[in-house]
């Protein structure tokens, strides 16, 4: 399994954790406290994911110091490209969607809570984690030990 | 590989080659193991400066490492 693959198996998972580790914080903080979960939610959110993935190469990085095997090639690149354009895509649909579905729910004259944005970002940020490392997970073909098929 | 249109010869040329491993070849031509097994078995087309690498690698020439058949023809 190289590096991409290896960090792809990793962001899908990783992506719903980051909502799920948040929620379970936020709830638990808001039913000890008696606060509102989403301010919550979106701060733990935003720390465990960008904790996670700002230093994961970092770490990465240095863990792999003086390897000199060859972990990302021409390959690697396009598939990782592609997984991105994808992950854009979904996020641009879930924004659209986002602001949609709240305008249909509250109507033009309604109002919405001021916690709907940072939870609106928090879940744009676990679905473009999530369906990156979905995308290069199919385009790798869900490879096994040699990473095709 | 690339709607059948290209087909290569790697796997004999390996073999020719004093049983070079996928691993040794990808080593040669700055690739990774994976990529050399998806080219081989037509999964994704190589570009040009892999598929000269390649070449190289097995001092042949391109052609002789890939072959392009058009459907139309």
């Amino acid at each position: 399994m190289n590096k991409t693959k290896a960090e792809s198996w990793i962001c899908f998972p990783l992506g719903l954790l980051c909502f799920l580790i948040p929620s379970v914080v936020a709830v638990f903080i808001a039913y000890d406290r008696g606060i509102s979960p989403a301010p919550v939610l979106m701060f733990t959110g935003i720390v465990v994911w960008g904790g996670l993935f700002w230093l994961f190469p970092f770490i990465e990085k240095k863990v792999r110091k003086g390897q000199k095997k060859v972990s990302f090639d021409e390959r690697d690149q396009l598939i990782h490209k592609k997984a991105v354009m994808v992950a854009y895509v979904a996020l641009w649909l879930y924004f659209v969607a986002a602001c949609v579905i709240t305008w249909c729910i509250v109507g033009p004259h309604g109002s919405i809570s001021v916690n709907v944005m940072p939870l609106t970002l928090i879940g744009g940020l676990v679905i473009f984690t999530s369906v990156q490392g979905l995308a290069s997970l199919i385009q790798y073909g869900w490879g096994g030990k040699d990473g095709g098929k | 590989m690339a709607g059948n249109e290209l087909s290569n010869k790697i796997r004999r040329l390996r073999f020719e080659n004093g049983e070079m491993t996928q691993q040794q070849l990808a080593d040669r031509a700055g690739v990774t193991r994976q990529t050399i097994i998806a080219i081989e078995a037509g999964k994704c087309a190589p570009s040009l400066p892999l598929a000269f690498r390649i070449a190289q690698t097995f001092k042949v020439p391109i052609e002789a490492v890939f072959q392009y058949q058009d459907e139309e023809a």
